[in-house]
Order: C-alpha cells, then sequence, then structure tokens
C-alpha cells in the first residue's frame, strides 16, 4: 500500500493485541505438537523425547480405520462438492450478468449461513427416512452429507478466479473454429482448473475436519477420525491423540500452502 | 451480386428483447463490402456498429435479413463454421496459452498439421513484428504488443474476412497513430477483406478505401472518403464528418438565396429538391474572408477569433444573426488581422456549397 497516512498497524495497543490473540491462537497447538512427542503417558508434564505415540496409534486398528474411513469420505466428498461448484461457478461467472444472481450466491453460500446443528439435524432426519426405505446403511450418506456443506468451500476460490476473467475469451474461441467441446477442452477448463484444484484443497480440508454433521449422520461402527479421537478424548486424554492430531495438522498445512500457491495473483 | 462482393448484407434487422424492453439495434441495414478492401463503419456510440459486426461474424443472428460471405449464405451458420475472423475490443487473448500458441490456436482447432502451424506462427510473428515474444503470455505484454498478438491470431487462419471493433481505442494517441498506419500496411500485404468499427472520423478518413456512416440502426451513406466529407449525404453526416456550417435558404435551379440576403450559384444540386427552402453545407476551410466591404459575396461581422497554431477559427455573423466558422491558415506573424466587429466579406467557389436534401 502507497498510502501512509492511516496505517491500522501503527493504532496505539495495536501490537500488543496482534501478539497476545496470535499467542492464544498458536500457544496450544504447539503444546499439542511438542506433547506429541512426550516419553510419558501423562499429556501434562513432559518426560522426555520420543516418537513412541507415533507408531503406537498406528497399531491401534480403530484410528487406523477411522483414517482410512476419513479419507475416503473426504476424497469423494471433495470430488462431488468441486464438481457441482465448478459447473455452478461457470453459470454464475462465465456469462452476462443477469437478475437474481445475488440469489444464486445466497443458495450456494447457504451452508455457510445455516447454522452446521440445524443442517445437521436436518440431514439426520432425511437419511433416515431413505434409510428405512431402502436399507442402505453405508458410508454413501456421509459422503454426501460433506458433499453438501463443502460446496460453499469449493466455490468461493472458483469463483474468485473466474470473476473478472474476459467473458469474450469464450466467443473468441468460437471465433477461432473451435466447438463447443474444443472451447471447453481448450479456453474454459484450462482456466479454470486452478481454482478448482485450489477447491478440491479446501474442501477437502472443511471435509476432514468435521465433527457435528458427522456424528449426526453416521450409523454406528462408521468413527470418522475426528469422531474417534472425540470419543476416546471423553474417555481420557491420551498423548495418542497427540500424535493424530499433529499428523493432521501437518497434512492441513501442506494441503493450505499449496492453495496459497494455488491462488496466488502471478504478478 | 456482383462477383467481387465479399460480404453482403440484406435488410438486416436486428431486435434485442422483447416487448417493451425491445431495443432496434439495427433497422433495414443493406450493404456490400467489396473484396480486399478496407472498410470502416463509423458512427455514434449505440448506433449498431458491434452488432452489425456480430452478425457477419455469427455471434448473433439477424431478426430478419440475411448475410452473405463470397455468395453464399451463412445467416445461421454458427460463428466457428465462418471463414471470418475478430479482433476484439478488449483483445480476448487466451491468458494460459504463449503468445505462439494464442496465434496458432485458430489453426489448431481446423486441425490442421503441426509443421503448418509453426510455420505459419513464425511468419505471422514476423508479420506484426513480435518473433521475440513467441513464448511469453499476453500479460506480460504492453497494449500494443498484445494488440499486435490479436491481430496475428485473427489473421493467423487467413479469413475470408477480418472484422476490428474498436480495436485501437484502447490505446494512446501515440500507439494508436503507429497502429492505424500498421493495421494499414498488414491490409494491403495480405489482402484480406477489412472491415473496421471506429467512432473516430478521423481514423475512417485516414484509413478507410470506403466507408458507411451509421446512426440509430441505420447505414446513412457509404462511399469512399473524399466523396463523404465533399458530399455528405445529410445533415448528420456533414456535421458527424468533419465540421460543417448550415446555411438556410430557397434554392431555385443552380441559383441559392440565403436567408441572409445574398444569392449565389450552386454546383451540385443532387438529392437535394430543385425549388424551395433547403439546408446547405459548407465546411470551415472551403471559405475565403476579405476585410473589403465591396464586391460581391456575403457580408459579415467577425464575433470571435480563436487560435489553434497552424489554423486560427473566426466565427462570424451573417446579417440575419447566422453564426458560421470560417478556418483560416494562420500567418507567418500569427494574427490574421480580424478582431470581433471586423466588418469583412465572405467568399467560395460554387461547388463548396452542399445542398442538403429536405428530410435532414
Ligand atoms: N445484448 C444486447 N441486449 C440488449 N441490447 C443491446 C445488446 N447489445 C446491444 N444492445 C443495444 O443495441 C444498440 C446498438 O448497440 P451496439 O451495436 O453495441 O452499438 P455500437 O457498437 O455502435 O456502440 C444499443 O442501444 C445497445 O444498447
Ligand atoms: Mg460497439
Amino acid at each position: 500500500m502507497a498510502d501512509r497516512s492511516f496505517d491500522i498497524a501503527r493504532l496505539p495497543g495495536f501490537a500488543t493485541i496482534a501478539v497476545t490473540i496470535f499467542v492464544l491462537l498458536y500457544l496450544p497447538i504447539a503444546m499439542l505438537v511438542i506433547f506429541s512427542f512426550n516419553a510419558g503417558d501423562n499429556v501434562a508434564i513432559w518426560e522426555g523425547f520420543s516418537l513412541r505415540w507415533y507408531p503406537e496409534a498406528w497399531a491401534n486398528e480403530a484410528v487406523k480405520q477411522a483414517t482410512w474411513r476419513s479419507l475416503q469420505i473426504a476424497t469423494c466428498a471433495a470430488i462431488i462438492a468441486t464438481t457441482v461448484a465448478t459447473m455452478a461457478a461457470l453459470g454464475t461467472t462465465r456469462r452476462r450478468q443477469t437478475r437474481g444472481q445475488s440469489f444464486v450466491y445466497l443458495m450456494i453460500n447457504q451452508p455457510l449461513m445455516v447454522p452446521e446443528i440445524v443442517t445437521a439435524v436436518a440431514l439426520l432426519i432425511f437419511f433416515s427416512s431413505i434409510k428405512v426405505a431402502t436399507g442402505y446403511q453405508g458410508l454413501g450418506y456421509l459422503i454426501l452429507a460433506h458433499a453438501a456443506f463443502c460446496i460453499p468451500f469449493a466455490y468461493l476460490p472458483i469463483r474468485a478466479r473466474l470473476e473478472g476473467m474476459d467473458l469474450s475469451l469464450e466467443t473468441a474461441s468460437a471465433d477461432l473454429y473451435a466447438t463447443r467441446w474444443q472451447t471447453f477442452r481448450h479456453v474454459t477448463l484450462p482456466l479454470v482448473m486452478p481454482g478448482a484444484i485450489a477447491g478440491l484443497m479446501l474442501a477437502f480440508v472443511t471435509s476432514l475436519d468435521d465433527v457435528v454433521i458427522t456424528l449426526f449422520v453416521k450409523s454406528a461402527g462408521q468413527d470418522t477420525l475426528p469422531t474417534y479421537m472425540l470419543a476416546q478424548i471423553r474417555r481420557s486424554v491420551s498423548a495418542e491423540v497427540n500424535a493424530i492430531s499433529t499428523l493432521l495438522l501437518l497434512l492441513t498445512v501442506v494441503l493450505l500452502t499449496a492453495f496459497f500457491l494455488l491462488t496466488r495473483k502471478r504478478t | 451480386m456482383p462477383e467481387d462482393t465479399a460480404v453482403e448484407v440484406r435488410d438486416a434487422r436486428k431486435v434485442y428483447g422483447q416487448g417493451a424492453g425491445a431495443v432496434t439495434a439495427l433497422d433495414g441495414v443493406s450493404l456490400g463490402i467489396r473484396k480486399s478492401e478496407f472498410f470502416t463503419l463509423l458512427g455514434p456510440s449505440g448506433c449498431g456498429k458491434t452488432t452489425l459486426l456480430k452478425l457477419i461474424a455469427g455471434f448473433e443472428s439477424p431478426t430478419t435479413g440475411q448475410i452473405l460471405l463470397h455468395g453464399s449464405d451463412i445467416t445461421f451458420d454458427p460463428p466457428n463454421l465462418r471463414p471470418v475472423n475478430t479482433v476484439f475490443q478488449s483483445y480476448a487473448l487466451f491468458p494460459h496459452l504463449s503468445v505462439a500458441d494464442n496465434i496458432g490456436f485458430g489453426l489448431k482447432m481446423q486441425g490442421r498439421p503441426k509443421s503448418e502451424i509453426s510455420e505459419t506462427v513464425t511468419r505471422m510473428l514476423a508479420l506484426v513484428r513480435l518473433d521475440a515474444m513467441a513464448d511469453r503470455k499476453p500479460g506480460q505484454l504492453s497494449g500494443g504488443q498484445q494488440q499486435r498478438v490479436a491481430l496475428a491470431r485473427a489473421l493467423a487462419p487467413s479469413p475470408k474476412v477480418l472484422l476490428l471493433d474498436e480495436p485501437l481505442s484502447a490505446l494512446d494517441l501515440q500507439l494508436r497513430k503507429e497502429m492505424q498506419i500498421e493495421l494499414k500496411r498488414l491490409q494491403i500485404e495480405t489482402g484480406i477483406t477489412f472491415v473496421f468499427v471506429t467512432h473516430d472520423q478521423e481514423e475512417a478518413l485516414t484509413m478507410s478505401d470506403r466507408i458507411g456512416v451509421m446512426q440509430s440502426g441505420h447505414l446513412l451513406q457509404v462511399g469512399d472518403p473524399r466523396t463523404i466529407y465533399t458530399r455528405p449525404a445529410n445533415r448528420f453526416v456533414a456535421s458527424f464528418i468533419g465540421e460543417s456550417n448550415f446555411l438556410t435558404g430557397t434554392v431555385d435551379g443552380n441559383v441559392f438565396t440565403l436567408d441572409a440576403g445574398p444569392r449565389m450559384e450552386v454546383g451540385q444540386t443532387d438529392g437535394a429538391p430543385a425549388t424551395g427552402k433547403v439546408t446547405a453545407a459548407i465546411r470551415p476551410e472551403q471559405i475565403r474572408i476579405t476585410s473589403a466591404t465591396l464586391g460581391d459575396g456575403i457580408p459579415a461581422t467577425v464575433t470571435q477569433t480563436v487560435y489553434f497554431g497552424t489554423d486560427t477559427h473566426c466565427r462570424v455573423a451573417l446579417a440575419d444573426g447566422t453564426e458560421i466558422t470560417v478556418r483560416l491558415q494562420s500567418p507567418a506573424s500569427g494574427d490574421v488581422g480580424l478582431h470581433p466587429g471586423s466588418e469583412v466579406t465572405l467568399k467560395f467557389e460554387p461547388g463548396a456549397l452542399i445542398l442538403l436534401p429536405k428530410a435532414a
């Protein structure tokens, strides 16, 4: 910013507040990471460095299954959500603005605004009637539920990518002898791709750490990693949970860094 | 239809929307554009120029009427089946493709062999003098360079007609002048029919073989720049292209009597009534001014002089109060020797007075 006449960072006390909030945000996470390398059983007393909790957590069959289930759900839900979000973003940005546009945005972003608990209860009721009717008990319900609330997270980066891109690009492509399919393949798709990948990763991370909706929708024995951890912590705080959390944190940091790199404006 | 017609527009009407909100963008336009000519559509913003180009390119289809290309009816062909390319006002370069891939895009979509594509791309890059930029992305180029890429991209597939929608309007004056010369050179070198849209009359006059002047969905006049300038078909054309003074009077045969009094001979009367009230136009630079108040000519009084460097514009009032502008070449001293209140006499060649048709 060239204009330095007003700089919020120079307000008195601002730096202190910012630092305090930073510490509040990151200190607990730092503690969690540190204690995942604790040699002892106790999560409050440091007894020396050890990697024992990582293989220990991995040896636990329940952890393995929950991890596998979480990855399955997050992958499927993210792909579904990104596909839907891409189509929605193409529909809302790659043509002339129409009336009702803001209503469409509102509809797409609805899961961000409706309290999660409401969505959870609604899905529970909706799916249980389907369960009764069809007898199907599989992971499909969780995948669909996750896909639904991941759509806005996938939609936002895709829309940001497409917005402000010249609307006449597709027209130019048609003018240069491209069929509809060729235009999609050689112009629209390459343009939307970085946004779609960013959306996919954001949706994946969002699905991976969901608790509320999962708790309501899952059938018995369908614990995901977060709901498994919640159940563990209710019993006793275990360093094993610290280890799993640290790994999840690592995965998230990697994905979000990639997201940042993809959505960064090229200069 | 004559053999040498590239594009023929037959009584095209285009209405956008329906009911109360309907806009008639083109109201019965008929036009023939010749092969290998630089044809310009000139008119104020909103007169339907872009709409006419869209009908030729195939981005819109006419509500009624026909479009023919080299004699065949293409009215309802989609854009990708028309051997016509467009240079967009916004350039519309593909941001994810290199300059070379942008230029080769049309040929690639047509399924031409790779060797032919790379050969053509090299030739096009040389044509628009961008050989060194082949691997850059459009975002790394200046406005003028992007403009050249857009041109090369549209020329690469050797279209029968190239459409250019105000391609120079985004450039600053200096670059615009350069590109005007460049465009004209490209048109002559390639021999492709250019249909160029602008609202800039000077641009139209300097570049075109022929000009079509449009106003609110109508084509008012088609002709070469000299004809359009010296023989405007009506008052709108006379005032939109160059400056004009308008004089009212009565005509009887080839004698024109000004409402202000004096009578004079007129050169041409085509389209104008042979007798009765008419409006006549005269260009500011066609009028000579003398400080003598004797002899024939139109007596007038100077009201204002404005110095423009090479020219001095002189506002004079006729006996009945009509104000007209006279453009004089500034003398070496810079002072034309006329001041508000000076009594003068105006003279001009009979051919300089243009009688306009009644409707205007
Ligand atoms: N897609 C459209 N929908 C409705 N009206 C339009 C559309 N395109 C152009 N118009 C109207 O048609 C008229 C002619 O527009 P246009 O051909 O773009 O003029 P120009 O290019 O000469 O400025 C204008 O009144 C414009 O508002
Ligand atoms: Mg236009």
